[in-house]
């Protein structure tokens, strides 16, 4: 069972291709996404209730104060009262959006990451994506910025004895669902962006920076594309990744499969879905 | 009263430099209504040409050339092969740096600002005509410069018109070098352009009002270009600078922002931003100004909140350079500044809630005459409107996550922008056109334009924000190279189709603008029955524009005051003796 299980995850993946509602969002298949989208109901009712009635009022005057001969306009200024309540109103709504929106903000992005979440750093270059994950000690080797170079995109110290078992894949990530996973995101060469809209996240991986502070957990198996989502050069249009959401044993069995990185450097060790599927 | 001294510059500038004829006029006139119209055409000529890069992008959208098809073919076969993905780079950088550089700013602060503004406060020129005639030629030299681009080696930028580093500044990441120099040259001097336009359009208003024009008489459109000029003035140098450090890091080995050689990308974003927003409202404040005038005008109405409007203008222009960060929220710049920067975002969006509140009060109880101007300002309001609610959702830091660089921002910029700001353009030109030319525009072919661009407008731009919800990222060649974006096609070619009507839709404007030239019905002073300064001197109005310097005794927007014959009353008409039977507090000021 493992075993099929196994060569159906390592077959060519798919990504999903929608075929119902394809005017809307995609489902959400991660922890955070569920306030995110909240949030976007939430700011979609207001705004669409608002949108109702202004232009509700905007088509009734324009009909009923059409020039009509005889009619003159009135003659007014203004009403201060009036200005006072929609400015008030607008400072309440907006200011309370502000404040709700910096509350879901910090939960996403401020807070620590939890203990047991599986680190994988995600390095991008022009136009791919290298992918370090932990071996069995569950730890990744550290990753300095300034120590990124074309020979060793995780910038790391070779001799750092928590990467010894890191392997690397290349465009391929796999996650179990359920665990949360911690992402260490940098890059090689220009700005690159971490986007999955299944996830609800995007994020910008900028040279010299190593980013850790992006966390989420899949609640939902799945086969998605991770795309590059900051202009890139001129194959940024194709730089996507494969990425799977699968059952924790199903990840340590492909984990299992995927041999340690001898070196720094991360092509010569990707593993092809053939060499895999054929151990 | 330093108005009336002022008054004495004014003439003195009006009339210190000779009216220049024949072709000259058209080349070393130093004459602001000239140099307005030279903005004028040349934007209008910049607008067909970002307008067909438009196009040619949405088409590789809809019909990629590097689609895989079902038979394994590469290029879908109604696709433009000449379209390759870095050649749709070029077409999208240089789509929006001509249209943000090139046609809104120049139509908005070049054209309108130059024509109008004399014309408004009662003088005969800008402070500065030289300068001024200078900004139009830098101007042109700027855009030309850029497009130059498209004939270099390397092709035009393609590194999207906010030029992220360090894909801009490493020749060997983006592969245009030459072209990303011209790019930047350009923005250099079109920068310049604007600081030479700002500090004029600023020194004018301070100092040459008519007498009797205190700045609460001001009509709004001369107070959003008023606003406008000190934005300009703060923010356009802080680009010109990144842009000079953009050439230096490309060329000569500096690295400003080059992480290998230590230097810093976010550093570009915040620059570019610091200048990037305040730019947002550049482009948006005069078009706000100049449609308030449209709807008060053929509402028939004076303003609703004058002074809130003006406020409301002020307060978007302070805290328009406070809120640059908000577009760096997922750039990874501190997690704690995004949170302040989204406060300051929500803030902003107050005052347009308040002049949009305010445009309703204008029309209402109105007597509403629906000429092409109105409609297109009407448009103005509802597509501002919708622009602003969908700003609410990126504005929204954990929504902005999701949304982030997806369509739905090119949906909203789209709104605010054309359905903003190119609505605002349209009826800002058929309203000052017959003071500009003498002449009517045609209102059939007029109402046919509106209706038309307004329906494709939303066909294509709407839709947008439901495939960025799905998920489809902007600036990619090929939304077919994605799985999960296939299904969304067809929503694509739909989009492409609309854009093509919409493109197509605006001949139908040029054909009007031109014809009317020679075949227009002849417009008289003032066609509108408006009640400020321009419409007080003939159309066009001649070189120094006053005979005889105005005196203004009322404010900007005096329509349909009871107990008058007329219903209006302009500014520069002497109070009659019984005028003050209306309420003391309406009775005109005089001036000192």
């Amino acid at each position: 069972m493992p075993s099929s299980l196994l060569l159906s995850t390592l077959s060519p993946l798919q990504a999903e291709i929608r075929q119902t509602s394809v005017w809307w969002l995609p489902r959400n298949v991660n922890m955070f996404g569920h306030e995110i989208d909240f949030i976007f109901y939430v700011i979609l009712w207001i705004t669409g209730i608002t949108a109702v009635a202004v232009f509700s009022v905007m088509i009734y005057f324009i009909v009923k104060y059409r020039a009509r001969p005889g009619v003159p306009a009135i003659h007014s200024h203004g009403n201060s009262a009036l200005e006072v309540i929609w400015t008030t109103i607008p400072v309440f709504i907006f200011l309370a959006l502000a404040i709700y929106g910096n509350e879901q903000w910090t939960q996403m992005r401020l807070r620590t990451p939890p203990a047991d979440a599986l680190p994988v750093a995600v390095v991008g270059e022009q136009f791919g994506w290298n992918v370090r994950y932990p071996g069995p000690d569950g730890k990744l080797a550290k990753m300095t910025a300034s120590k990124v170079s074309k020979d060793n995109p995780f910038g790391i110290d070779p001799q750092d004895p928590d990467g010894r078992d890191d392997f690397t894949t290349y465009g391929e990530l796999v996650f179990p669902v359920g665990r949360p996973v911690r992402l260490y995101l940098s890059s090689k060469d220009v700005i690159h962006a971490f986007y999955v809209p299944e996830f609800r996240l995007y994020q910008d991986m900028v040279p010299g920076r190593v980013y850790d502070f992006v966390w989420f957990k899949a609640e939902a198996t799945g086969h998605f594309q991770l795309a590059c989502n900051q202009l890139c050069g001129q194959g940024h249009y194709k730089m996507f990744g494969k990425l799977s959401v699968v059952p924790e044993p199903e990840y340590e069995a492909w984990a299992k499969g995927k041999a340690p990185a001898t070196t720094a450097g991360s092509e010569a060790n990707s593993s092809t879905p053939v060499a895999v599927a054929g151990r | 009263m330093s108005t009336i001294a002022a008054s004495h510059v004014a003439e003195a500038h009006g009339h210190g430099h000779e009216e220049a004829t024949g072709w000259k006029k058209y080349i070393w006139s130093l004459d602001h209504k000239i140099i307005g119209l030279q903005y004028l055409f040349t934007s209008l000529g910049f607008l067909l040409v970002g307008g067909a890069l438009a196009l040619l992008l949405r088409w590789q959208l809809a019909y990629p050339s590097t689609q895989v098809m079902p038979n394994g073919d590469v290029g879908n076969p109604m696709s433009l092969p000449f379209i390759n993905p870095q050649f749709y780079n070029a077409l999208f950088t240089m789509h929006a740096t001509v249209m943000v550089f090139l046609v809104v700013m120049p139509l908005l602060i070049g054209a309108f600002g130059n024509y109008l503004i004399p014309l408004k406060i009662g003088t005969g020129d800008m402070a500065f005509p030289l300068i001024n005639e200078l900004s139009y030629w830098f101007f042109l030299a700027s855009g030309l410069i850029m497009l130059a681009g498209f004939f270099v080696a390397g092709g035009a930028a393609a590194g999207g018109w906010t030029s992220y580093a360090p894909l801009s500044t490493v020749a060997a990441y983006n592969g245009t070098k030459m072209g990303q120099t011209l790019w930047a040259a350009g923005i250099f001097i079109n920068g310049l352009a604007s600081i030479m336009g700002a500090f004029n359009y600023i020194t004018t208003i301070v100092n040459m009002r008519a007498p009797g024009l205190g700045f609460f008489r001001l009509p709004l459109t001369v107070w959003a270009l008023f606003i406008t000029a000190f934005l300009l003035l703060l923010a356009v140098p802080v680009l010109s600078a990144a842009g000079a450090m953009l050439i230096l890091d490309l060329n000569f080995g500096t690295s400003f922002f080059n992480p290998a050689k230590g230097g810093q990308p976010l550093l570009w974003q915040h620059l570019f931003w610091f200048f990037g927003h305040p730019e947002v409202y550049i482009m948006i404040l005069p078009a706000m100004g100049m449609a308030s005038d449209v709807l008060s005008i053929f509402s028939r109405k004076p303003i609703f909140g004058y002074k809130a409007m003006v406020f409301a203008m002020i307060a978007i222009g302070f805290l328009g350079f406070i809120v640059w960060g908000h577009h760096m929220f997922v750039s990874g710049m501190n997690l704690v500044l995004s949170a302040a920067f989204g406060v300051s975002t929500m803030v902003i969006a107050v005052p347009s809630a308040i002049k949009t509140f305010n445009w309703l009060g204008t029309i209402w109880g109105g007597s509403i005459r629906f000429t092409t101007a109105m409609l297109n300002a009407l448009a103005f309001v509802a597509m501002f409107v919708i622009g602003g609610f969908s700003g609410i959702f990126m504005a929204s830091t954990p929504v902005n996550i999701f949304v982030h660089h997806t369509y739905f921002i090119v949906a909203h910029f789209h709104y605010v922008l054309f359905g903003g700001s190119i609505f605002a353009i349209f009826a800002s030109i058929y309203t000052w056109y017959p003071k500009m030319f003498g002449r009517m525009l045609d209102e059939t072919l007029g109402k046919i334009h509106f209706a038309l661009t307004f329906v494709f407008f939303n066909l294509c731009f709407f839709p947008m924000h439901n495939v960025g919800l799905g998920g489809m990222m902007r600036r990619i060649a090929d939304p077919t190279a994605y799985e999960h974006l296939r299904s969304l096609q067809p929503i694509n070619q739909f989009i492409t189709l609309s854009a093509i009507g919409l493109g197509f839709s605006q001949l139908i404007f040029f054909w009007n603008f031109f014809r009317s030239l020679k075949h227009g019905q002849p417009a008289g002073k003032n066609p509108w029955q408006a009640t400020t300064l321009e419409w007080t001197v003939d159309s066009p109005p001649g070189h120094g524009n006053f005979a005889v310097t105005p005196t203004v005794y009322h404010g900007p927007y005096e329509y349909s005051l009871p107990g008058h014959s007329r219903d209006f009353v302009m500014q520069n008409e002497p109070p009659a003796p019984d005028a003050g039977s209306g309420s003391p507090a309406r009775r005109p000021v005089h001036a000192g």
